[in-house]
């Protein structure tokens, strides 16, 4: 008689705005060595990736795979998972996520990071930027402590975001497998602050809009099928 | 009561109830009465009500777990859950409800009965929430809990009732299972909840039910009423939205008749003053909030006009 459509958004939200960011406190806490670990591997990826030229690339995308993994386990499986029972239907996302980072890092060909100066290079070391640098401190303007601040590597929305914002960086055919997954969580994630009254929830979203319409002007300028050049290849 | 008419039939069980001691509604077999008992010698005295089907009693307010108990593995944040199930036990409340739907609300109960060592004290309330196997998630219910039978069990929602309804039937015949009911929230599904309480013997319903969303007032409560069906209401305060609104305004002065010295404690009066009601379950995650709560079901309640007054007031308000 009734089925899993009739719930609404807000029916699937389980627990409070107080005990979600305590997970996060609980994690920074706990883990404080991994977590800083995991924000220092974001900051050494995004320094690679923005440097002129095409260097590193294999680190990048190995750093990237480890974060994501540590990003499901640690949080979503650790931490989220207790309180949230959608996320075993989540983790597998992750999973692929990782795979997916480690096939490209071992491909005779890796993707192509580096700055292009085109509007989605622009958009992509916003979104790294705001990922790594600023996501943390939002806490403190809805008046929480910074010790629950959300961290790049370990909690999953800046994760995300500042993935979208590496793959943005990137060049290469096939990086678009790379988008669905950080994709799709920011858009989980945004419907699940906007039921907890979170602002933050509105910026995921932009994020989202922002990513898939400078994919597509990429995708439409052939910035991501043209070939390498040879230096391009060797570097 | 051959037709449902939401006036006639509070007004009559109003004036009882503005009696305010001990009152008795229906007809006939006593089965929708309430009385004033009480718990410890320093502890207001708790309005009981009457569950239809048995006779047996229970105090007029419980403790709800959406949201407030979901705090996963954090212990500091479990041992206020325990904190505030030793107020509501102490203050006399006996119903906690959950759900396997509410993440680990389960576990974090059976956690603070361990801790409180109460479990002869709880009316332990529960839901089947599957479209899949039923008794192998009641199955998981209970080692969540550590307990080893339920005193109520619902279908959650309606999902899956053709099989979990049936399910819950042969439990209470095989004595492994109390009371059966069934559940709805924010006023989705009524119709088919109704159709529910027509064709089965249910001993309790529970529905969403506060001064703004009375739907249920029409045709959903008289009809419990009519049949000997239990009510159970949840989302009392809406999910906390209701009194956030209502914080800072004045208390009404027919507020200070009933002894409500909160806007919480003057919905909660309305709504156990119902006939039909038998149980708000309103959740918390502060001890304080489950004394007043409680202390709601204790003292005055208003009569048919106070209700209508209460009501007014609210919706303006709000």
């Amino acid at each position: 008689m009734s089925e899993w459509w009739d719930y609404g958004l807000g029916d699937l939200l389980l627990f409070s705005p107080r005990v979600y960011y305590r997970l996060f406190e609980t994690m920074n806490t706990t883990w404080a060595l991994l977590v800083a670990g995991a924000l220092v591997a974001g900051l050494i990826a995004s320094g690679l990736a923005l440097r002129h030229g095409f260097r590193g690339n294999r680190v990048i995308l190995v750093l990237l795979a480890l974060v994501w993994a540590w990003c499901g386990y640690g949080f979503l499986w650790q931490y989220y998972q207790p309180i949230n029972w959608a996320v075993p239907y989540l983790l597998p996302g992750f999973a692929l996520q990782v795979v997916l980072f480690a096939i490209f890092a071992a491909r005779p060909l890796p993707l192509r990071f580096g700055w292009r100066g085109d509007l989605s290079c622009y958009v992509g070391v916003t979104l790294i930027a705001f990922a790594l640098i600023a996501f943390p401190f939002i806490g403190l303007i809805e008046g929480r402590d910074l010790v629950q601040a959300e961290l790049f590597g370990s909690a999953a929305d800046p994760t995300a975001l500042g993935t979208l914002g590496f793959v943005l960086l990137s060049r290469g055919t096939w990086r678009w497998v790379l988008l669905p997954v950080p994709l799709a969580w920011c858009v989980i994630s945004a419907g699940t602050l906007w039921v907890m009254d979170q602002q933050i929830a509105v910026l995921m979203l932009a994020a989202v809009w922002v990513t898939v319409f400078c994919g597509w002007l990429d995708l439409k300028n052939g910035v991501t099928t043209r070939r390498l050049t040879e230096a391009e290849i060797r570097d | 009561m051959s037709d449902f008419d939401r006036r006639k039939f509070l007004k009559s069980a109003g004036a009882v109830a503005a009696l305010g001691g001990l009152g008795v509604f229906g007809t006939g077999a006593n089965r929708h009465a309430f009385a004033q008992t009480g718990a410890a010698n320093d502890l207001p005295r708790i309005i009981q009500k009457t569950i239809p089907s048995s006779g047996e009693t229970i105090p007029a307010v419980g403790l709800g777990s959406w949201i407030t108990f979901n705090v996963g593995n954090d212990i500091e944040l479990r041992d206020q859950c325990a904190d505030v199930m030793s107020a509501f036990f102490d203050a006399g409340g006996r119903m906690i409800d959950s759900s396997p739907m509410y993440g680990s609300a389960q576990d974090v109960i059976g956690y603070g009965l361990d801790k409180l060592g109460a479990r002869d004290r709880v009316f332990s309330t529960d839901k089947v929430w599957t479209a899949g196997d039923g008794a192998e998630q009641i199955a998981e219910t209970s080692d969540r809990w550590k307990v080893a039978e339920f005193d109520l069990l619902q279908v959650h929602n309606l999902l899956g009732i053709n099989e979990n309804l049936p399910l819950l039937f042969r439990m209470k015949d095989a004595g492994q299972l109390r009371y059966v009911g069934v559940t709805t929230s924010h006023g989705r599904r009524t119709e088919d909840l109704i159709a529910v309480m027509k064709n089965e013997r249910l001993d309790f319903v529970q529905v969403t039910y506060n001064p703004i969303d009375r739907k249920v007032e029409d045709y959903l409560l008289p009809l419990a009423y009519d049949r000997g069906i239990a009510v159970i209401v949840n989302r009392p305060f809406r999910g906390g939205s209701l009194t956030e609104r209502l914080e800072g305004q004045p208390l009404p002065e027919f507020a200070r008749d009933l002894e409500a010295k909160s806007w919480a404690q003057l919905i909660l009066k309305y709504l156990i003053s119902h006939p039909a009601v038998t149980c708000p379950i309103p959740a918390t995650t502060k001890p304080a909030h489950a004394v007043e709560n409680m202390a709601a079901a204790s003292g005055l309640l208003p009569d048919d006009k106070m209700r209508e007054q209460i009501a007014a007031v609210i919706g303006v308000l709000v």
